[in-house]
């Protein structure tokens, strides 16, 4: 098993900027922040069919006074595009995208390359500002920063963990 | 033909409701209640088309103290069935789902939905987890509904056989501006 720590960071990272309310559709990399957050009795996860009804749960929940993030594999913002287009962006609603860059190196398997690839101009499209740290140095350095500009401006914000933050899935 | 209209079963809700927030879905139900009932506490959903049972549901998580109607269409609500398992699971008490089910794509001409074939909104919430639920076809129905709607623990789903028709009041909300104003509006409350 390789080392997991930059899962504790990035748990942190969300906790010490206010969210405690999270929705997802697990994915093997993700699951490891899961791990920190199930077992926090001051957090809240809650697991949807679909990734779009996690954005649109997020939202309402934002709308109500709470902060929210969303933690998927990145095959998921596939299913959400259109929630996070016509509701988040076009009328400011912040939310908090926490999502694993399967499709990028050290991938086995064939059929997450395209979207892998797609990610970063999926993202661009939407104008979804994002970072993608590739160790626990950089994730602390940036992430605080993009949360801050999330509810900031009103827009969501991605932080994309690639392979060589997690060690990725080995197959 | 149903002998109620969505202008109808709106109008009779809005004069029950007192503090809960009410969350509409876009398009006809959402111009309908602001045409009939605006209040700082309705949340217009204009975005993310079927997601909003979501947008409620997340709105009741948060805040447990307010009572969460939520009224989708049966288009919408098609759209997004995995909401109702979702529902069911977190199975939020200050949660009620109304579905205005007129059995077509109303917004974009008038198309069926598979309500008017062979699916039932209740059966699907029913299977899904959601024990509490029923459907409504008369007014009296409907006003034995509201009692319900107002005061029984949630989650429960109605589903609410109406009319097809599309509406007849004009776009004139500012999409951009309302949920912020919501959201000033439900947290002072």
């Amino acid at each position: 098993m390789s080392d997991q720590s930059w899962a504790k960071h990035v748990a942190d990272v969300l906790r010490r900027n206010d969210i405690r309310l999270f929705a997802t559709v697990p994915d093997f990399i993700v699951s490891h922040v899961l791990d920190e957050l199930w077992t926090d009795p001051e957090c809240r996860v809650i697991t949807t069919t679909r990734e779009e009804e996690a954005v649109g749960l997020l939202s309402g929940a934002w709308l109500a006074g709470r902060r929210g993030a969303l933690l998927m594999q990145n095959s998921g913002l596939g299913n959400c595009v259109n929630a996070l287009a016509s509701l988040n962006v076009a009328s400011f609603v912040p939310l908090v995208l926490v999502m694993s860059h399967r499709g990028d190196l050290g991938e086995f398997n064939p059929a997450q390359v395209p979207m892998g690839r797609a990610l970063p101009r999926v993202l661009d499209a939407l104008g979804i500002r994002w970072i993608r740290p590739t160790s626990i140095a950089e994730l602390e350095q940036q992430a605080d920063g993009l949360i801050k500009l999330c509810y900031a401006e009103g827009q969501p914000v991605a932080i994309v963990l690639p392979t060589e933050l997690t060690g990725g899935k080995k197959g | 033909m149903s002998p109620l209209t969505r202008l109808g079963v709106t109008r009779y809700l809005a004069s029950r409701l007192t503090r809960e927030v009410v969350v509409a879905n876009l398009g006809s139900a959402s111009l309908d209640l602001y045409a009939i009932a605006d209040r700082p506490l309705n949340c217009y959903t204009f975005g993310a088309m079927g997601q909003c049972s979501s947008i409620g549901l997340g709105i009741a998580v948060a805040r447990p103290d307010v009572r969460v109607i939520c009224l989708d269409g049966d288009g919408s609500l098609l759209m997004n069935l995995g909401s109702l398992c979702t529902i069911a699971a977190e199975a939020p008490r200050n949660f009620v789902l109304m579905v205005w089910d007129n059995e077509v794509h109303q917004t974009t001409g008038g198309q069926p939905t598979a309500t008017a074939r062979k699916a039932s909104l209740l059966g699907i919430a029913r299977g899904a987890g959601i024990d509490r639920g029923l459907e409504v076809r008369t007014q009296a129905e409907l006003e034995h509904a509201v009692d319900r709607v107002l005061t029984e623990d949630g989650p429960l789903v109605v589903v609410v056989k109406i009319d097809k028709g599309p509406t007849t009041v004009p776009f004139d909300l500012d999409v951009i501006a309302q949920p912020a104003s919501f959201r000033r509006a439900l947290a002072a409350v």
